[in-house]
């Protein structure tokens, strides 16, 4: 059978924000960590040898990506992007040092636009890759994870010291770990009562109509109200709270910290699991529920064997939603003195300091994205078979 | 046996049901019938306490239901709907396994059980226990929804439009194959339609409902015969005297037929042909394979040069056919008689279509 040859116009694209990527500046070199520093482009950022390879790659990119959609050149493709994205960093790390060489100590070199769009390209012509590999799992990973796993070994190994992100991170390591934790504690911890209100709700959502407006009513106001005006708002009762029952405070309730943080975190999760909940429950199809009945299941056994199977993806990707949002905003948490990563990202904004506020944003991000991709998973296994198309 | 006195049901001021009496005898199918809104899903609902009568007692084998634990009572009677209602997250095998698991049965015992019904409908329990749901067809579904209400093997069979969602083939399929299981397991059914057609096909009795009372309980051919009042004469319909032709079988109208082989010689062809006008053309097995007109013969120098080829599913039928069948077959092909066949296809005779006059002019008026 003849194969239709369609171009893989995904990877051009990669392969075209790669090519643009070069034209702009890849490294900053600043004579403190609060000025205004000077862009270099690319050459005078790796060098002549290292612009060049990285510009072959990319040229090599294009033209592969030009030929057609095909397994064998997929995992080329594939395998060029994790190139790029290993040589642009093992460059990057090792020019910083070179650059910072005769400059005053307090000199910062910190990354440009031009690595983030590379590595932004880099993925999007991975991600066409992975999709055209559907078939081969092993390459399916290799290409998916490859330039990822060296990056991280990069990082770990103090490759990128000399660059002024990880510079603002040394000295605070200490510090980073415990906001880190204080973050996944913050949004893990609301998540999980989120979850369990919000399934509540949206229970009782479903199974009485007087209940179903008001929730319902609730859970979308509050969702409209801007996450650092509801921070705030919550200032104010909970500080009169805590004046009126001084007991409350030895729980570590008070106006400001972590108890206005996850009361908030809390509120927004609720919104996608009750909505979701409640739609995972009111799609089952009648007939499902009357012939449980109908052979004289309980309540209690048709909750359990029925309902909960068939409603549990959705209520989980409501629960995805919920996590996913509270990573982000849970950083903001650290304005009303929650800590988390956003410490970082406020106290860099009060510096001014770019690069301290990408200590916060960063791992903001990465933690987003493993998030989401664990609760994907997760979603993913308890999806009972047979639900989803049929498949012969 | 199941047995209803005086049951009401009422929603506020609207009555679904009014008063209604009604006995189901051992081993019979009872057919609940009427136009929509007669309360005779109502009335099957509150058989198994799906629904809780207003006023009146209900009666299974001599026991008061209200007496027995909704699940308990449900457990003991199958129950087959319209949409089926198949698990969507359970194999076709752990849908069946449901009311025994119920009844924690053992696990070699529902196992055996699970085989046994797949069989029993018609579905090969190799391919067919583990697919899911949505691999299914509407039919094979319903034949699921069947085996799954007879999985504990329920005295009494609760059915509410069964074959409702399929095409009319499909539909006729699994009302033959309900008839040969019935013959076969001897259940009380209590099932529900608006298909008057599949009543009287499937009934031993029909009871007609109309907004909420029992009008008229009687056998098919006493309900076509002897509608009790307008509204049963106008709900049965000017075709009367067609849809009685769908209670009598064909079998005692075969008559001996002529027919010639592929490899009968010319000659012979000619002196059969002699009686007749065409005769039915058979293989070497004496399977159908069409027919042979004299007008053909004088061009033809072999009767697979003479024939007419016709397609033995369109054409003939077998011995368990119905008169109106037959009838349809005819009008449909344009002949006066038509070929029955065996299991195999063979050709065992036919019936005509002064046969069929016979028969209806016989019937009481």
């Amino acid at each position: 059978m003849g194969r239709l040859v369609t171009r893989d116009s995904v990877a051009i694209s990669g392969s075209l924000i790669g090519l643009a990527s070069l034209l702009i500046g890849w490294l900053t070199l600043k004579p403190s960590r609060i000025a205004a520093g000077t862009s270099l482009n690319l050459f005078e950022s790796i060098g002549w040898v290292g612009g060049l390879t990285v510009l072959g790659l990319w040229l090599a990119c294009l033209i592969l990506s030009l030929t057609g959609k095909k397994e064998r050149s997929a995992v080329t493709l594939g395998i060029l992007a994790n190139l790029i994205v290993i040589a642009s960093f093992l460059l990057v790390g090792l020019f910083s040092g070179k650059l910072l060489e005769g400059e005053a100590q307090i000199a910062r070199v910190s990354l440009g636009a031009g690595v983030w769009i590379t590595l932004a390209g880099a993925y999007v012509v991975i991600f066409s890759a992975r999709q055209t590999l559907r078939g081969s799992t092993i390459w399916r990973n290799v290409v998916s994870w490859a330039g990822l796993a060296v990056l991280v070994f990069l990082l770990i190994e103090g490759w990128f010291q000399d660059i002024s992100i990880m510079t603002e991170f040394s000295g605070r390591e200490e510090r980073f770990l415990q906001e880190l934790m204080q973050h996944i504690f913050l949004f893990g911890g609301s998540v999980a009562v989120g979850t369990l209100l919000g399934i509540s709700l949206g229970i009782w959502a479903t199974r009485s109509r007087r209940a179903e407006a008001p929730i319902f009513f609730t859970t979308n106001i509050t969702q409209t109200i801007p996450s650092l005006a509801l921070f705030g708002l919550l200032i104010a009762p909970l500080s009169a709270l805590s004046f009126a029952f001084p007991v409350l405070r030895e729980f570590g309730i008070r106006g400001v910290g972590v108890a206005p943080a996850v009361i908030a975190l809390v509120i927004y999760s609720l919104l996608p699991i009750v909505r979701n909940t409640y739609v995972g429950l009111r799609q089952l199809d009648p007939a499902v529920i009357d012939a449980g009945r109908g052979m004289g299941m309980s309540r209690a056994q048709i909750f359990r064997k029925i309902e909960v199977p068939l409603a549990a993806p959705l209520v989980l990707e409501g629960v995805r939603t919920a996590s996913v949002q509270s990573v982000g905003l849970a950083a903001i948490a650290a304005l009303i003195g929650a800590g988390g990563l956003g410490w970082f990202i406020f106290q860099g904004l009060g510096q001014a300091a770019a690069d301290l506020i990408l200590l916060g944003a960063i791992p903001v991000i990465v933690l987003a994205l493993l998030v989401d991709a664990i609760m994907r998973t997760i979603v993913r296994v308890a999806t009972p078979k047979g639900l989803g198309k049929g498949n012969q | 046996m199941i047995r209803l006195v005086k049951v009401s049901k009422s929603y506020g001021d609207t009555i679904a049901v009014r008063q209604l009496s009604l006995v189901v005898n051992q081993g019979e199918v009872c057919v609940l019938i009427g136009p929509s809104g007669c309360g005779k899903t109502t009335t099957l609902r509150m058989v198994n306490r799906l629904i809780e009568p207003t006023a009146g007692r209900i009666f299974i084998n001599g026991k008061e239901i209200s007496r027995v634990k909704p699940e308990q009572l449900r457990r003991s009677i199958g129950y087959a709907i319209q949409s089926v209602g198949l698990f969507p997250h359970m194999t076709v095998a752990d849908n069946i396994a449901v009311v025994p698991e119920l009844l924690h049965w053992a696990k070699s015992r529902v196992a055996h059980r699970i085989d046994e019904l797949l069989r029993l409908v018609g579905l090969d329990p190799l391919e067919y226990a583990s697919k899911y749901p949505n691999q299914l067809s509407g039919g094979e579904a319903q034949r699921i929804g069947v085996a799954r209400a007879l999985a504990a093997n329920p005295p009494i069979l609760l059915m509410d439009e069964p074959f409702g969602a399929v095409d009319p083939l499909t539909r006729e399929k699994l009302q033959a194959q309900f008839l040969r299981i019935q013959q076969e397991l001897k259940k009380t059914v209590l099932l529900v339609t608006h298909d008057l057609d599949e009543a009287i096909r499937l009934a031993d009795r029909i009871a007609i409902m109309a907004s909420g009372r029992l009008v008229q309980h009687a056998t098919p051919e006493e309900i076509l015969s002897r509608p009790t009042n307008k509204f049963v004469h106008d709900f049965v319909g000017t075709d009367r005297a067609l849809k009685r032709l769908s209670r009598i079988g064909v079998a005692s109208f075969i008559r001996p037929t002529h027919s010639v082989k592929l490899s009968t010689p010319m000659k012979e062809v000619a002196s059969v042909c002699e009686r007749c006008h065409w005769v039915w053309v058979v293989d070497d097995d004496g399977k159908f394979t069409g027919w042979l007109d004299r007008t053909s013969l004088p061009a033809a120098n072999s009767v697979r040069q003479a024939m007419v080829v016709g397609d033995r599913d369109e054409i003939t039928i077998t011995k368990n056919a119905t008169l109106r069948e037959a009838l349809s077959r005819m009008l449909g092909q344009g002949f006066n008689s038509i070929p029955v066949v065996d299991e195999e296809g063979r050709l065992i005779g036919e019936v005509s279509l002064g046969d069929v006059e016979a028969a209806t002019a016989k019937m009481e008026p």
